[in-house]
This record gives C-alpha cells, structure tokens and sequence, in this order.
C-alpha cells in the first residue's frame, strides 16, 4: 500500500506547514509595558457608501474625520465647534455663520468659508438622508462668515448644522468617500474593506487631543466580535441582549440608555377612505379615545423590559424620552388594570361573556402587526397581546413584510420604532399635514391645538423658545399628542445598547443614544482614559 | 467538429444563459418585499421630508415602472456599462475587481485542496468498498454534505481561534496593522480557517462521486482480468484506474465552481473576509440592482468558465471526443 503510505505523509506535510504559519507570528501578537495609546473597536457596521458626511456619514456624534460648525453637549445644549458664533433673524428664514479663522484640515490645508460653502452646496444635491431642501441658497458675507437662506422658516435647522461635517473643497473628488480629509480628531490611515478602518489622531485638530493616538475598528459579524473579545483581542465590543449576560473575564458590561423606541400606532380615525391618496384609513375600535388610552394605562412597560428586553430597557412614554424638547409631565403610572377598566365602562364599554369589552355589539378587538423579520418587535406584539387581554381587549397579531405593512398601516395598528436627534421628527409624526405621506402620520392624527404648537415650534428663534413649544405639543394640560392626551400612539419601551468594555477602560458619561448603534458612541472619544 | 466552432456554440450558449440567469434575478428582486429607500433610511424616515423622499425615490430608480429599471440595465449593460452601486456609491466594476481578488485566493487554494483530499480519499474508499473505511470515509461525506458552511466555520474558529489561539479571528489581515507591514505569512494564516472550511465542505462532492467511478472500474472485465495476472493495490490502481477516473473527477471539480461560490459566500460571512460574500448579501438585503446584477453577472461568468474548462479539458485530453463520438 504504498500510495497511502505516501499520501499520509503527504497530510501531516500540510498540516505541519499549517502549524509552523500558525505558530511562527503568534509570538509578535502580545506587546506589554508600553503605555496604552490605542483601541480596538468592533462598535458598528461598517458605512457602505464610505465617509463622506454630504451623503450621510458621521450623522450621529462625531463624524470622527470631520468637523461640525456646532455640536450638541452630553445635554444637548448647542456649542460651537467650527462656528464662533450664529444668529437667526427673526423671521426665522437667514441663519448667519460665522466661523473660526485658525482651522487646518489634516492636510495642512486651512477651513475657509468656501468649504462650508461646498460643503452645503453639495449635500443638497447629493440625493441621500441628508435633507437640506428647505435650503434656499447660501451667501458669503466675509471671510469668515455665511449666510443661510431659507425657503422657509425651521428651528430644526440648528441640527442640521450639529450633524453635517465640513468636507474641503480642494480635496474633494469622486473618491472622497474612501480618503475623507477633514478637520475632526482623527485621520484615515487605512480602509481594508470588509475588515477594519484604521484611523490616527490629527496632527492638526484644533479641539481636545484623547490619549488615544491609533484606533482600530473591525468590521466582524457579531458572533465573531464576541469570539474576538473572548480571545482579548477588542476593547470594546457591541453586543446583542442574548449574548450580554455571558461574561468575559476583563471585560465589564456597559449598557446606554437611548430613544431608540418601540411603540404601537393607533389608527386615530374612523373608518373610511381617503380619496386624494387612494388608501383605507382609520379603525372602529382604535378610533376611540377611551380605547388608547385604557391601553396606556393598563400596559405593564416595566414587565415589557424585564421579560422582552431582558432587562436591557427603559419604559418609553414618548417618542423623544429624556430629550430636551421631551415634556417630563407625560409620565404616568401604568400597569393599572383597573384604571383601564374604568376608563372603558365610562365611555359606555361593557365586558360580554368572554371577559372582551363590547360595545353597541363592537368588539373592542384589533389585529396588530408587526415587521415579520425582528424579533424583537414580534416578542414585543405577543406580550403586548397578552396585556391588552388581561384589560378586555383583544389583539390578535400578525407579521407581515414591510411592503404589505405600507399597505395597511393606515388602518390598522403596527408596531413601530423611532428615535432621532432631531425633534422634526416629532413634526412628520404628529403634524396634521403630513397625514398619509408614506410613514409620516401614518395613523392620520390631527388636533389643530398641536399643529399650532409645532408650527409655533418650528418657527421659533432659539432651541430654548422651541422646546418649550415642543413641550406644549405633547401636553400643555388640556390637550396634546402624549397619552395624556389623544394619545394616538401606545410608547412601550426604549432599548438600551449594550457593550462589553475592557476593564480598564472608562468611556465616561454618553449622550442618551440615538436609534443607530455603535459609532455615535464614538463621539466623546476626547474623554475616555485608559486606567492601569 | 472543430475547436472554434465548438467556442462559437459555447459563447452563444453563454450568451442565452446570461440573459435568463440576469432576467430570472431582477425578477426575483422585484418581487422582494424590501423598499429600497426604506431600508436605506431606516429610522431616518420621520427626519427626512417627502421632497427628499421623491429625490432618493429618483436616485433608486423606483419612480420608473419596472420594466422600464430593467430596461434601462440592459442598455446599460449592452454598453459594456456595469452602473454604479447605490448603497456603495462607487462602480459596481471597481466593487467587484477590489473584492474579488480575495475571494479568488480564497477559493482558488480550498479548491485545489478539497480536489486532492477528495479524489485520494474518493480512490480509497472505493477501491475498498464494503470495508471500515469506506463506510468512514462515506459517512463522513454524507455528515458533510448537509452541514452548513457557516457552522463548521464557527466551529473552527471556536476550537482553533479562541481555544488554542493559532489563527485569528476572522479578518483578512492583522488587527490594527498597516497595509506595507502585513507579510505574506501574515495573509496566509489569515486565509487557512475559511479555506479549510471550504475544503471540507468541497471535498464531500469530489468524493462520494470518484468512489462510484472507481467501484464501477474496479467491476470491470479488465480489472478481473488484471487482478488475475496477480496486480493488485495501488499498482492496479494506477495502470488500469487512474485514468478512467481522473477526468470525470477533474470534470466534476471544474464544475463544481457554482457550489464553491456559495460556500464562499458563507465562510466570508462567518470569518468577516473581505470577498464577494460581504458586498451580494449587502446588495440583496437592500434591493441595490445594479450591484446585485453586477455580480450576478459575474458569478454566472465564473461558473461558466468553470464548466467551460472542464468540456475543454475533456476535449482536448480524450481523443474520442476530438473525432466527434460523443459530443
């Protein structure tokens, strides 16, 4: 048998030379006794449409390789950044810039006002989520200042200004998305698509320098991720619920609160049609205030956390929770049964036989949908059941493919998710001009009394001005669009984002997290520290 | 029937398949429930206005009847033009020529792996059929061929990565390390969990269908006829079954290129490598139609080839085929 004989050689040939590679640079792998000046980070997916913040990058927190003319402190107070200063003018429409004069992007180069200019002028029409179509035009005053036109007046504009990095005109090309050069903390050194960015500070950033001169992003799957920080090989790794409440020796847990919400949109009218747009709207039984608000009443949020979420929540009362134009006054005691029992028999409902709230021979019964492919939201809609059954209500659910939700969540209710940093999200949601515009007010809520407040909103001068009117909106103590109110959405909870952290690493306070995960945590990364 | 005339016919095939394969795709994904720009804009929805929904709408190419976005493709195509990625921003082409040399490294050494260990172990198992190793040998192909790829790489990547620490986890290069610095010993290591993974899904096919060849051989007149002069073991073998063998195992491996695509797809997906895998699942999941037909387009070209080669090889090595017996 001498072919075996050869062919066993043969294989312990290749597995040794699988071995030798194997071996050989292992040994480089462990480097002690230096102080510790770099990360590595498995945070978040990796940006497909690369780093370029006219089509989207760095939206939420920093845009790491650039910089924004304002940002947003850990309590969502406006600092400036690249601005010195702004001034809106009364009518709301002409935003005034003016900016710093001794910024360098990490070329060397200085920031001049005609980048800002570019930078606008190229988002507008980049056709992607960076929405600058209220944007009329845009003039420079002098060399340090600009000036915004708008079509027509919107406080929300402010944001825009926190999100939107400040790209150089002299380097910009088709390829600036994959060799973005900017004035942020830290510069792109290496893309290996697919795999990790590796960033280094920037000689030039003019703001706090962190201890961190080299960081490491990988880009694994996340069962790969959690392999890596089990083989101590990432500092910091976001992880899913399921997999957060093993532990990994060194490692501790880190879980940040957000606004990145589940909720249930009541259809808020009675059935009909709506002839202008070609759709069924409205619900019998949701179209009764006493219904709504019998359901958030009687929802248990905390038992929601603690059996869907595993604990890694918050109960959500509104679609903005613990932001500043979030109205503190909306939360209210729930998992009241018999609250929501009395509210239903005042407004003329009776339990029948069943134990099922009926009334004129209407039962109080809906099917509630949810998007088949998350999980998440589907243990949400099955527990949501069982609580609207304890009060006499019942919910059948059913999941269905976003396209055929697009086609029914008009009239029937779905659960849903939001969360932004930006409150003119609460106008697309509430605002009665946007009944049935794709997903904005889907539910076609409407109360004059809360248009006004948001228009009032939306025109005011100063963030202070219209976060009061934002307030109002949601309740001003007679009316609004919080369960206090109409309450034409049913808010279940905010999901927390998890990470597994190196010991020995402290990344301080966060901002409440938007409904993105991974890079904006990312945007304080001037304070974190290493601690021996 | 001559080489060019056998190219010719190949080509206009090739041509035929391409269509179908591309049309049968688009229609496919038209029929996915994914809205392009929902998926896009995610919970970015409620900032967006409507005004900048009719711009993206208009950037997806979703205001234009469905026939219409197909074709539009085809022109497109029929220009030598492959388009330009929505979700990437960047030429489908330039897409796929950056990720498909790793794809090729990867594919290229499991392939030529999973050949040789699935021919040698094919010929052993049949030219003992009935025995302790051929069952082994069997069962182990029939374990393989209906296990999932992902699984055994994470199967991999538990034992060896996180248990004895021999190879990295994932990737296609070191961690945190620049491009210049990174050896060729480097890339290997980083290559050997997902081609092993591949191997050992690859070598099952190759196996189980050399095992059949060889007991159909090793039945024959001429090997009782041989056996009866008193040959016997591998010196049998490689007189009288080696070549009867070898093609139609080389054939099979040729044509098995469609399934060493897909398995690539999924070891890319387990061990984060760079390749193709990463860049179809990102285009499927999110209706980006020009990459997804881009690289359709290509994969049908690669599994073409691959059987291409295979016909050619036949062609070229057995002379009844040149004379025109058995096309």
């Amino acid at each position: 048998m001498k072919v075996n004989n050869r062919f066993l050689l043969m294989s312990v040939l290749i597995f040794a030379c699988f071995l030798l590679v194997a071996c050989t640079s292992q040994a480089s792998d462990s480097e002690t006794g230096k102080k510790k000046d770099s990360l590595v980070l498995a945070i978040g997916s990796e940006p497909t449409d690369g780093f370029d913040p006219t089509t989207g990058w760095g939206r939420y927190g920093s845009p790491l390789f650039q910089s924004t003319l304002l940002t947003l402190d850990r309590n969502f107070n406006v600092q400036p950044d690249l601005a010195v200063d702004y001034s809106v003018s009364e009518d709301g429409l002409e935003w005034t810039v003016k900016i710093r004069d001794d910024v360098k992007f990490s070329d060397g180069e200085p920031l001049t006002i005609e980048d800002v200019i570019f930078t606008f002028e190229t988002a507008k029409n980049s056709q992607s989520v960076v929405d600058l179509q209220n944007l009329k035009k845009i003039e420079k005053l002098d060399a340090q200042t600009v000036k915004f036109v708008l079509e027509r007046p919107q406080s929300t504009f402010l944001y825009t200004l926190t999100m939107l990095g400040i790209v150089p005109k002299h380097a910009y090309s088709e390829n600036y998305r994959e060799n973005p050069i900017g004035s942020g903390p830290y510069k792109l050194v290496q893309w290996d698509k697919g795999q990790q960015l590796i960033v280094e500070e920037n000689p030039y950033y003019y703001g706090k320098k962190s201890p961190f001169k080299k960081l490491t992003f990988l880009f694994l799957s996340q069962d790969a991720a959690f392999l890596a920080a089990k083989a101590g090989q990432v500092d910091i790794v976001s992880v899913p619920p399921n997999l957060a409440k093993e532990s990994i020796s060194g490692m501790k847990l880190i879980a940040l609160d957000s606004v990145d919400n589940r909720g249930i949109m009541l259809p808020f009218v009675k059935p009909g049609y709506d002839a202008e747009k070609g759709i069924e709207i409205g619900h019998e039984v949701t179209s009764d205030l006493a219904i709504r608000k019998a359901l958030n009443i009687g929802i248990d949020r905390d038992k929601l956390v603690e059996d869907v979420l595993e604990g890694f929540g918050t109960p959500a009362f509104s679609v903005a929770d613990k932001l500043p134009w979030w109205n503190e006054e909306t939360v209210f005691e729930d998992g009241d049964i018999e609250a929501a029992e009395q509210i239903l028999m005042d407004a003329g409902w009776r339990k029948n036989v069943d134990g099922i709230f009926e009334k004129d021979g209407e039962k109080a019964s809906f099917t509630l949908v949810y998007p088949a492919s998350d999980q998440t939201r589907q243990s949400l809609a099955i527990a949501f059941k069982q609580m609207a059954k304890e009060i006499g209500i019942e919910v059948n659910t059913e999941g269905k493919s976003w396209s055929e939700i697009e086609e029914v969540m008009h009239s029937t209710p779905v659960v849903m998710g939001w969360g932004s940093h930006d409150p003119i999200e609460i106008y697309h949601l509430y605002h009665s001009k946007y009944r049935g515009q794709g997903y904005s007010n889907a539910n076609y809520y409407s109360n004059k009394k809360v248009d006004q407040y948001m228009d009032q909103a939306i025109h005011a001068i100063t963030p202070e001005e219209a976060n009061e009117y934002w307030k109002k909106a949601q309740w001003d103590g007679e009316t609004g669009f919080s369960a206090l109110g109409d309450a034409p959405w049913v808010w279940l909870v905010n999901l927390q984002h998890l990470y597994v952290v190196n010991e020995h690493l402290n990344i301080g306070e966060q901002k409440i997290q938007p409904h993105g995960h991974g890079w904006p945590i990312t945007e304080f990364i001037a304070d974190w520290t290493w601690e021996e | 029937m001559n080489i060019g005339k056998f190219i010719l016919l190949r080509t206009l095939k090739f041509a035929i398949l391409l269509f179908a394969v591309v049309l049968f795709s688009f229609i496919l994904v038209s029929f996915s429930p994914v809205d392009p720009i929902q998926s896009y804009l995610g919970a970015e929805m409620m900032v967006v206005s409507e005004e900048q929904k009719e711009q993206l709408a208009e950037y997806f190419g979703v205001d234009e009847s469905k026939t219409q976005q197909f074709l539009n493709w085809l022109n497109m195509f029929l220009h030598g033009d492959l388009g330009t990625s929505l979700l990437y921003r960047q030429e489908v082409l330039s897409i796929i020529q950056e990720r498909f040399l790793a794809s090729f490294m990867l594919m290229a050494i499991s392939w030529i792996i999973s050949g040789i260990f699935g021919y040698a172990l094919g010929v052993i198992a049949g030219m003992n059929e009935g025995s302790w190793m051929d069952r082994a040998i069997k069962s182990y192909c029939f374990i393989l061929a209906s296990t999932p790829a992902f699984w055994i790489g994470i199967l991999l990547l538990i034992v060896f990565s996180m248990w004895l620490g021999l190879f990295p986890i994932g990737l296609g290069t070191p961690i945190g390390m620049l491009s210049d610095e990174v050896t060729w010993l480097d890339q290997i290591k980083h290559m050997v969990l997902p081609a092993l993974t591949l191997s050992i899904i690859g070598v099952s096919n190759i196996t189980l269908h050399t095992r059949q060849k060889v007991m159909d051989v090793f039945n024959t007149e001429f090997i009782r006829f041989a056996r009866a002069k008193g040959e016997e073991g591998f010196r049998l073998f490689a007189r009288h079954g080696l070549r009867n063998t070898l093609f139609p195992a080389i054939s099979v491996h040729f044509a098995s290129f469609g399934e060493l695509f897909g398995g690539a797809i999924l070891a890319e997906q387990v061990f984060s490598y760079p390749g193709l895998g990463q860049a179809i699942v990102q285009a499927g999941m999110n209706s980006d139609v020009p990459l997804l037909l881009g690289i359709v387009v290509f994969s049908t070209l690669f599994v073409f080839i691959g059987n291409l080669l295979a016909d050619l090889l036949y062609y070229l090595i057995d002379v009844r085929m040149k004379n025109g017996e058995a096309i």
